[in-house]
Formats: structure tokens, sequence, C-alpha cells
């Protein structure tokens, strides 16, 4: 097993437990946790990828690097206003069970 | 003496001026002062005849002027007149009459609030007849053919507010506008064939076109068959014949022109106006006389039972008219316009007597008016009774002579086709005898009330004005002048009467005598015995209803046009708003049904989301 | 004349009914009315300056004016008229100003009201002058969408059915037209949306065929062309007033106006293709109208299928294809247009005053009301095709090209003026003449000013039916299409 694959299959393990998390936890704090997770696997492979692999090796490193730079940065923007909404929502609504939020049922 | 081109032109042009300014005028400024609109449209029709008599009498050569009215691509449509011996002899008897009635008028019509609008429309009567009569262009002719028809339908609803009054103007437009169809029809394949708008030139041209082959005599049959039919909508023939006893819902007068000059005498001018066409046309034109000769008897039929004055001269003025055609149809173009002249006089003479004793006595029922002492308006009764005889045909008088020129007309023309004319002609010359004898008979030897006849209403109108006698008088002179008018009037068209043969004029008389002496005997004896067609009763129900022909129109083709109507109605609200509606509907459902499919639950739609990711990352995966 | 000639007459006529709408939404409440009917004045006088100096002479395509638009698709503000633009922005233009001052007592709104009047106004004007086939159907829908708001919000009897089914209507023809427009500007080389280029190019036999039938039915939709025509009437009897009359009289005419101009224009080879069906519809339309109109109660509704009647004779003389058809045709347009607006006019003034439009609810309204009874009669008149009104003659022309191009239609097309006779005739009978009803006796006549638009709209009936010389003149250069 090379370190890519132990890298890769690290990730998506994550991956899946963020995806379980936004799938089955039914309290929007927990959803974004998982897709965080999710960002996160995102992240860890756009790093393996960069040391071990794919791209150029004259700029490798540093791409997965600034990737991975932007990823944090999207996150934290997406966390802060996830979060604000999950605060409007459950202002609104004294909830923040994903199964209330059914306004848009056809 | 003869008058220059010019002036002759101008003269013509003055008389159609007159009228259509004292229409305007009348219609739009003088709406409050009726004496005065009265005056300014009798000015307009004294000058209008006085123009047109000096027409008629100071003209040779014909005289064609036309302007340019609208230029469409390389055809010029215009206006202008023709003025040759026809239209010369029409625009005079037009004229006359008009002015006569317009006088009348000022009596008959004194109380009524809207005379303002009646003398303006009997002005745009005028207008619209002078404009059909000198017409030198096919396009003019059907202008005022229409315009015609226009104004016949406000005078005849003139009483607007009378529901049978409007019932009568509606269906006198539209009947008439069936033959209206149909001659448009016509004057467009006329136009097609011979190529120019011009009457007289397409005329020459058929002719030489049709021996040099150009066109088909079917073609030439097929066009003069659809102008035959307009005239069978205008002059109220059979089978286009039921308008105009209705008509009578119109004031007399008006009736008087519709039945005499204007109108109905339209459809036998354009006969006369394409003779050439007609002569082209062997078929049509045996058909024709064969139509207007059933179309007299018929009406002469119908004419004897009516009790209503009105009526009777109704049905009086369809048999008229047929025979006018009958001899226009055999080629007799001077007996057709001749008749047409000396009708022309004395049926505006029979309903304006009419009028005057309807205005007097408050009725028109014939015995009720008998009865109520019509035979004391001696002036009245005088032109009713010179009228009548003329009429009737009694030798001496104006219709005799016209008559009897048709007759030889038709009995001059080879042929089964027009010896049955003949024969119906005569046999309709008879009933005439007949009716008129009844008339005058009733009028003049009053029976007692039968029981069952509508007692009178109580006679509370006026006596003839100075006004309305003076009408009756000149008109009765000039029936009685007409009588010795037919040399002249055959100089004029340059076509001579027929001989007057005695062979020829001894069924005519016959019969004019035969029928005179049925009425003596029917009506003019103090007898208990009840007259000619009152003793099968079948047959007189059969003629009051005037063989149930209005009853099956109602029927057959208003009914059918109103299930058209109704289908289409049906189609409309029921097939084709449902079918659009239907869509929209459709499109809506189909919406909701998508609709259906978003449940608002967040965490199905990633599910689904990352399901098809998924997929979509093997296939890519696959696909390397 | 070169004096007129140094303005840019169209711009200005184009930029009138824009600024009206844009000074509407920020005048003062009292100033609105006073401010569209100075500005809809205007739009008149330069609507009849511009008649006055067309050349008629030289005909063509007169006053351009061409600026880029968007230069990336070779899009122009392309505006130059031709006779045919030159009669259809006159009639525009009466008919925006006469609706203008029938509007008069309107209170409810009034602001949204005339902004939309006028931005619909834009629109049409921008048909009728536009060169460019994109700026035309931008100002096509410019002058669509109105209606839907118009007739929504001040419209009466099931009017959110009715603004919903004319949009839809409408909408339907726009999606048959904009992917025809961008097929003939792609398949006509990508680089000129202008319609008489496009027209000079040609295109190629089978594509006309495939694609003439699109832009036929897709104008055809707003001209009201049987069995298509469900929207109008249903949308005149909902609209109010001066949008009647506009809608009639005007918006009808953009669907005709297209089929002259861009379909048949580019295409005349799948006009003639397709002409027999044309003309069939056609007459389909007339008698199919007359009939429905005839068992008509509401006097819009009668009105309504009469514009369907009348807009198939429009329908007819252009397949005919010939010079004479064609201009009868445009004729008629102007001539129906002048008359329906005259028509909704007078009724929506006793409407106005009673809220009841039922034929059967009044008798002698000619006695109660001679004014407005006159008027309706001289449209009535008009309507049956009597000889000394504008659509005679328009007819006439009609029916002379369709008897020689299709003898059996025409008849048929001829024989329907019977029926228009009858139902006018019946509405005239019933409503008009008659027993006057009591319960309609306070009911009010015309003032003068408020008679003032509807006799300058019978007035032009009557001097285009004397002197048709004056529309025929601007239209004389028409030629036949195939010859």
């Amino acid at each position: 097993m090379t370190p890519l694959t132990a890298f890769n299959l690290c990730a998506l393990a994550l991956f899946c437990m963020g995806l379980y998390g936004v799938l089955a936890r039914k309290n929007l704090i927990a959803m974004l946790i998982g897709v965080e997770l999710m960002l996160n696997a995102a992240s860890l492979n756009a790093l393996a990828w960069g040391r071990y692999g794919l791209v150029d090796p004259a700029h490798a490193a540093v791409s997965g690097q600034i990737l991975v730079l932007f990823i944090i940065g999207l996150a934290a923007a997406e966390a802060a206003i996830a979060l604000a909404i999950i605060l409007a929502v459950h202002r609104h609504r004294h909830s923040v069970d994903v199964d209330d939020l059914d306004t848009l049922e056809g | 003496m003869v008058l220059d081109t010019p002036t002759l032109t101008r003269l013509a042009l003055a008389a159609l001026a007159a009228p259509l300014c004292a229409f305007a005028i009348a219609g739009l400024a003088l709406r409050s002062r009726p004496r005065a609109a009265a005056a300014l449209v009798i000015a307009s029709g004294a000058l209008t005849a006085l123009a047109t008599l000096a027409i008629l009498a100071l003209a040779d050569a014909p005289i064609q002027q036309v302007w340019t009215w609208l230029r469409v691509g390389d055809t010029d449509l215009g206006f202008g007149v023709l003025l040759d011996p026809r239209s010369r002899l029409m625009g005079a008897v037009v004229g006359v009459i008009t002015l006569l009635v317009q006088i009348y008028s000022t009596g008959y019509m004194a109380h009524d609030p809207g005379r303002t609008r009646f003398f303006a429309l009997l002005a745009l009567f005028e207008w619209a007849m002078l404009g059909f009569a000198y017409a030198p262009d096919l396009l003019q002719a059907f202008i005022f053919w229409e315009l015609v028809g226009l104004a016949s339908f406000f005078l005849i609803g003139f009483w607007y507010d009378r529901p049978e009054a409007i019932a009568a103007a509606k269906k006198a437009f539209i009947m008439t506008r069936v033959g209206d169809v149909a001659m448009l029809i016509g004057l467009v394949l006329l136009f097609a064939l011979a190529g120019t708008l011009d009457i007289r030139e397409s005329l020459d041209r058929l002719h030489s076109l049709l021996q040099g082959h150009g066109i088909t005599s079917l073609q030439v049959e097929v066009a003069a068959a659809l102008l035959f039919v307009g005239v069978v909508g205008k002059s109220a023939q059979f089978p286009l014949h039921t308008w105009l006893p209705d008509a009578m819902a119109g004031p007399t007068p008006v009736s008087a022109l519709l039945h005499s000059a204007t109108m109905v005498a339209a459809g036998v001018f354009l006969f006369a106006r394409f003779e050439e066409l007609f002569l082209l046309a062997p078929l049509t034109r045996s058909a024709a006389l064969l139509l207007t000769a059933f179309t007299a008897l018929l009406a002469a039929l119908l004419a004897s039972v009516q009790v209503d004055i009105k009526r009777v001269w109704a049905w009086s003025s369809i048999s008229q008219l047929g025979t006018m055609l009958a001899g226009l149809a055999a080629g007799g173009l001077s007996s057709g316009l001749f008749h047409l002249t000396t009708h022309a006089a004395f049926k505006a003479l029979l309903f304006l007597s009419a009028g005057a004793l309807i205005h007097h006595y408050g009725t028109q029922d014939l015995r009720a008016l008998g009865r109520a002492g019509a035979r004391r308006d001696r002036l009245t009764m005088l032109g009713l009774l010179v009228g009548a005889a003329a009429l009737a045909g009694i030798p001496g008088f104006a219709g005799f002579a016209s008559k009897e020129a048709v007759l030889t007309a038709v009995h001059d023309v080879p042929g089964r086709a027009a010896a049955t004319g003949f024969a119906l002609l005569v046999i309709g010359a008879g009933f005439t005898a007949y009716y008129v004898g009844r008339v005058a008979f009733l009028l003049l030897r009053p029976t007692a009330a039968e029981p069952h006849e509508p007692t009178p209403p109580d006679a509370h109108g006026h006596p003839p004005t100075t006004a309305m006698s003076a009408s009756i008088l000149t008109l009765t002179l000039i029936t009685l002048a007409l009588a010795f008018a037919g040399p002249l009037v055959a100089s004029l068209l340059g076509q001579p009467l027929p001989e007057l043969a005695l062979a020829h004029a001894v069924p005519g008389i016959a019969a004019v005598a035969l029928g005179l002496a049925v009425a003596v005997f029917d009506f003019g004896r103090k007898s208990s015995a009840p007259p000619l067609f009152e003793r099968v009763p079948a047959l007189h129900g059969l003629l009051l209803r005037g063989f149930y022909v209005d009853a099956i129109y109602q029927r057959v083709f208003v009914g059918a046009a109103r299930l058209c109507a109704r289908a289409l109605h049906f189609a409309e609200t029921r097939l084709l708003d449902p079918a659009a509606d239907g869509l929209a509907r459709l499109t809506l459902a189909m919406g909701e049904g998508t609709a259906r499919g978003q449940s608002g639950q967040l965490q199905r739609y990633i599910g689904v989301a990352a399901l098809l990711l998924a997929c979509v990352a093997l296939w890519l995966g696959f696909a390397e | 004349m070169s004096a007129l000639a140094q303005i840019p007459i169209l711009p200005l006529l184009l930029a009138t009914p824009l600024a009206c709408t844009l000074l509407t939404l920020v005048v003062p409440e009292r100033l609105i009315k006073p401010l569209n009917a100075t500005l809809s004045a205007l739009a008149l006088g330069l609507a009849l300056a511009l008649a006055l100096g067309f050349d008629a002479t030289t005909g063509g395509y007169q006053f351009a004016f061409v600026r880029p638009w968007i230069p990336a698709f070779r899009i122009q503000l392309d505006l130059a008229a031709d006779g045919i633009a030159v009669l259809m922005s006159l009639l525009n233009a009466v008919v925006y100003f006469t609706g203008t001052l029938t509007m008069w007592s309107l209170n409810h709104r009034t602001r949204e009201y005339f902004a939309f009047i006028s931005l619909l106004v834009f629109g049409v004007f921008g048909v009728f002058l536009s060169r460019d086939l994109f700026a035309f159907f931008f100002f096509y829908e410019v002058a669509v969408l109105p209606m839907y708001p118009l007739i929504a919000v001040w419209g009466s009897t099931r009017k959110a059915y009715a603004a919903m089914k004319l949009t839809l209507y409408l909408m339907a023809g726009s999606a048959l037209l904009f992917p025809s427009l961008i097929a003939l500007y792609v398949l006509g080389g990508g680089d000129t949306w202008s319609i008489p280029e496009l027209a000079r190019r040609g295109f190629d036999p089978s594509v006309q065929v495939f694609l003439y039938p699109f832009l036929y039915v897709g104008f055809g939709i707003l001209a009201g062309m049987w069995p298509l025509h469900g929207w109008s009437p249903t949308g005149h009897v909902a609209a109010p007033t001066s949008v009647s009359m506009l809608h009639a009289g005007v918006l009808m005419k953009l669907g005709a106006f297209g089929i002259l101009r861009v379909a048949i224009g580019i295409l005349p080879h799948g006009a003639e293709v397709w002409a027999p069906v044309a003309a069939s519809l056609a007459t389909a339309g007339i008698i199919y109208g007359a009939f429905v109109a005839w068992r008509q109660t509401d006097f819009k509704y009668v009105i309504g299928f009469s514009s369907v009647s009348h807009m198939g004779i429009v329908l007819l003389g252009l397949a005919t294809l010939s010079a004479d058809g064609t201009r009868g045709a445009v004729f008629q347009m102007f001539a129906h247009g002048v008359m329906t607006a005259l028509f909704f006019s007078v009724v929506g003034f006793i409407y106005d005053q009673t809220h009841d439009r039922d034929i059967d609810h009044y008798g002698g309204l000619a006695t109660q009301v001679p004014v407005a009874g006159t008027l309706f009669i001289l449209a009535a008149l008009c309507g049956m095709g009597v000889p000394g009104f504008a659509s005679f003659v328009a007819e006439f022309l009609v029916f002379v090209a369709a008897l020689q191009a299709w003898p059996v239609l025409g008849i048929i097309a001829i024989a329907g003026l019977v029926i228009t006779a009858a139902y006018l005739l019946r509405v005239l009978g019933k409503a008009l003449f008659g027993p006057p009803n009591p319960e309609r006796a306070g009911l009010l006549d015309l003032r003068p000013v408020q008679a003032l638009p509807r006799v300058i709209l019978a007035g032009l009936l009557l001097l285009f039916g004397f002197v048709p010389q004056l529309a025929l003149d601007l239209i004389s250069h028409i030629g036949a299409v195939v010859k």
C-alpha cells in the first residue's frame, strides 16, 4: 500500500462519515459538522495528491496546499453563514430539526 | 334647344350635389329645426327635379364624363355621370317623383317628431338613386346601389321604436343583400371578362370578345345570371320577394317613393342598363322572362285577397315590376322602361292617395276605409281612381299603353318560354284588373261591417293638407298625360314600341275586361255571395299567407342560418375554448405532478444528489 | 418638406410614448391625464407629419434612422417607414390619442394605467417602424406584455382568466416566433438582422416551406387567426375601454403586419406554398366569426367575434399574395382599427354608466342617447361594409382579389357579408332601435368633450370612405408577392 492509497482510504472514510452525518443526523448543527468532515476529506486528498502525486512535481506540494488554504477559508465562511442561518431558523421555529423544515414541499 | 356637354354635366352634378348637401346640412345642422330642414330638402328636390328634367329634354348624344375617384395600382376607379337616354329618363322619373313625395310629406309627416331625419333621409335616398341612375362605372353603380338599400333601410325603419318596422327594415336589407352578393360577384366577373369598369365599354367589348371567341358564352351567361339575381333581390321578384310587403311598415310617403321611382326601380334599371349583356345571354333571358312573368301572376293573385290597402299596392308593385322585367327580358327596352315610367307615376299616385286616406281615417283596412267614408274625399279618390284605372290597364290610361307594349314585346319573342311568359302575364293582367276593381268598389260602395272584423279606430286623423292634395293632383295629371308618352319614350330610347296589333292586344284586353267584370260581380252589387277567392277557403288562406313562402324561408333559410350559428357557437364554447383551457389545465397538472416529488425533506434531496453523483462517478470511472 | 426631413421624426415618434411612460411615473397625480393627453396628441401630430411628409410617389423606406444597438450580434436600432408603416403608425396614434381621451374618468391606479398604456403604444410604434428583425421582435414583446396587467387589474368580466388566456396564447405565438426568427438570422448568413436584407438574400425553398407555418401561426395568433382566435374575444370583453380599443384596433394589426412584413416578406415562396391553407383558414374565420357573433348577447362579445371575422378579411387579402389583395388588406387593417376603436369607445361609455353589456337589457338607445347611438350606428354601418365608409373600399379590394385568386373561397367570403349584416342589424334592432327600455331612462348622453374622440374616429371612417385615395396613395407601392 502506497502512502497515497493510505491517505485516499483515510479520506474516503472521513468522507463517508461526513456523508452519513449529513444524511442521517436530524440536527442541523450535526449535519454542518458532517459537511465539515467531507470538506476535510477533500482537503486531505488534495494534500496527499499534491505531495505524492499526479501534479507537476515542481509545484506539486505548493498547489495542493494552496487549494487546501482556500478550502479552509471557504469552510470558515460557510460555517459562519450556516451557523447564522441555523440561528435564524432556531429563532423563528424554535427547532433545529431538519425534518421540521419542509416548507419547500410541493 | 340642346344644351352643350359642359352645361349638361354641370346640371347632372348639381342634381347629384343638391340632395347630398341637403342631407348633410339637414342631418347635422338642422336637427332641431324641422321646418327649415323640410324647406331645404324640398328646395334641393326642386333643383334636382328641374335639372333632371332639363337633362331629359335638352340633351342629344350620350355624354359620359368620369373623374378619377381613386386609383388602385393601374386601375382607375371613376366617379362620373353617364347621360344616355336610359339614365336621362330614369333620372327625370327619380327627380320628379321624389319632389312630389317630399312636398306631400310636409303634410303627411307634419306632426312627427323625427321629421328632420325623415327629410334628410329622403334627400339621401334621392342622391343614392340618382347616383345609381347616372353611374357610368360598375363600381359606382354598385356603391350607389348599396346606398339605395341603406337609405331604404333607414326609411322603412323610420319609426324605429316599432319592432315591426325594424324587423321589416332588417328583412329588406338582408334579403336585398343576398341579391347584392350575387351582383357583386357578377360585376367582378364582368370586370374580369371585359377588363374595364366602364359599363358601356365593357358591354361593347363583351360583344366583340364573344364574337372573337375571347370568352365563352357560358361565362357571359353566368355573369348575366348573377346580375339578374341582384335584380331579383332589389326588385322583389320571386323568390326574393317577401321583403317588399313587409316594407309597408315605413311611412306611406316612403312606400310611395320606394315602390315607384327608387329602390325597386333600381333593379329594373339595372336590367335596362345591362340590356346588351342580357341580349348576349339567351338562356338567362328566357329564365328571367319566365321567372318575372310568374312573379307577375303570383303577386297579382296575392294582391287580390289583401284587406290592407298598402299591402294590395305592395303586391301589385311586385306584379308590375315582374311585368316590366319580362318586357326587358323580351328585349323590349322601350316597353320595359315605358312601363317603369308610367308605373312610377301611377304607383306613387296610388300610394299617396292611399296615404291621404290613412292619414284622414286612421286605418289601413280597405273595408274600414270604405265604411268610414273614403269616397267623400273627392280629390283623393279621383287620384286613386285614375291611378287604379292606369294600374288595371283600362284603355286610354297610362298603364294600358305601357302594359300592352310589354305584352306585345313578349309575344313577339319566338319560343315556348316567351309563349308561357305571355300567358302568365295575360292571366296576371286579368287578376290585376280584378283586384283593382275590388279596391275601388270596397272604397266606393262600403259594405256593412261583419262581426269578426276589427272596428276602425276613431277617426281623429287630419284631412289632406294643401301640399298633399297638390301632390296628388299633380301626379294625377302626370299619370293622365303619360298615357300618350309612349312614342316619346320610344323615340328617346331609339327603339320603337312594338306595333299594337289587334291579335296581340285581344288577349290582354279580354283578360282585363274579364277581371273587371268579375270584380263588378263580386263587389259591385248588393249581394251576400262571397267574392271569388273566398269561395275556396283553402285557397284564400293560402293566398292570405303568401303561399307560406315567408314561413318556409323563416323555417328553412333563417332556420338553417340559426342552426349554423348555434353549431358554431357550440363549437366555440364547448370545443375550441375548452380545448385551449384543457391545454392550460394539462400544463398545470403536469406542474402539480412534478411538485409532488418535492418532499421538502432536505436530507432526502441530499441523498438523491449524492446517489446521482455516485452514479456519475461510477459511470465516468467505467468509461475510462 | 425639406425642413421636415431634417427632423429625426421616427425616433421622436418612438420616444414620445416612452417619455410619456417615464414621466407618468414621476409627475404629480393631477398632471397625469393632461400629460398623457398632450403627449398622445403630440404623437398624433408626429404621425400626421410622417404621413404628410412621406413621399408616396417614390415609396419604399423613408426617414431611415440607423444606430447600432448590440453590435456583437449585429443588432441595430434601424428605424424606417414605408407606406404601410406610415398608415399603421397613423392608426396607432389615432387610437392612442382617442383612447387616452376616453379614459378621462378613470380614477383607479391612474398612474400605472397610463404608464402601461403608453408603454404598449411605444412597443407598437417600435414594431411598425423597425427594420431590424430583432428589434421588431423586441418591440413586439414590449407591446404584448402590458396587456396582462392592463386587463388583470383594470378589467371586468372574468378578468384574471381573460388576462391569463391572452398572455398564454400570445406567449405560445412568441414561442413559435423566436426560434424561427433566430433560424432566419442564422440561415440568412448570421451577419444581419435587417428584414429587407434578409428578404433580398432569399432562402432555400425547402427552408421557406418549413419555416413559413411557424411564422404565420406565430403572428397569426395575434391577428386573431381562426382557430387560434380564442384569446381575442375574451380579452376584448375583459379589457377596460381604451385597452379594448388598442387591443382590437391596433394590437391585432401587429399580427397581420408581422405576417406581411416578416413571414410573406422574407419567405415569399413559403407563402405561396401555404397560401391555400392560409386562405381557407381566413375564409373559415370570416364565416365562423360572423356566425358566432350572431349568437352573442354581450355587446363586447359581438364586437370581439366581429373582429375575428373582419381580421379574416385581412388575412384573406394577404393570402391572395396579389397587389390589390394586399392593399385591400392593409387598408382594411386601418379601417377595422378605427371602426373597432369607435365601437368599443361607445360601448365603454354605456357600460361605465350601467355596468351591464347585455344586449337584451337595452332598447331604443338611439332615442335615449342619440349622439352615442348615432356613433354606434355609424360603426355598425362601417362593419357591414356600406359604401361611404372606409371598410367598403378595403373589403371590395380584398374580395375582388380573392375572387380572382380563389373563386370558391371568394364567393364564400362575400356571402359572409349577409351574415355580417344579420348580426350587426340584430344588435341595432335590439339595443339601438325598438321601444326604449324604461329601466335605462336615466342614461346620460355624451357631452361634447366626451364626444370628441368618438367623433374623430367616426369622422375618419367617413373621410377615408369618401376619399380612400388618402390611404391608398400611401400603400400604392405594394407590389404583388407572386407575379
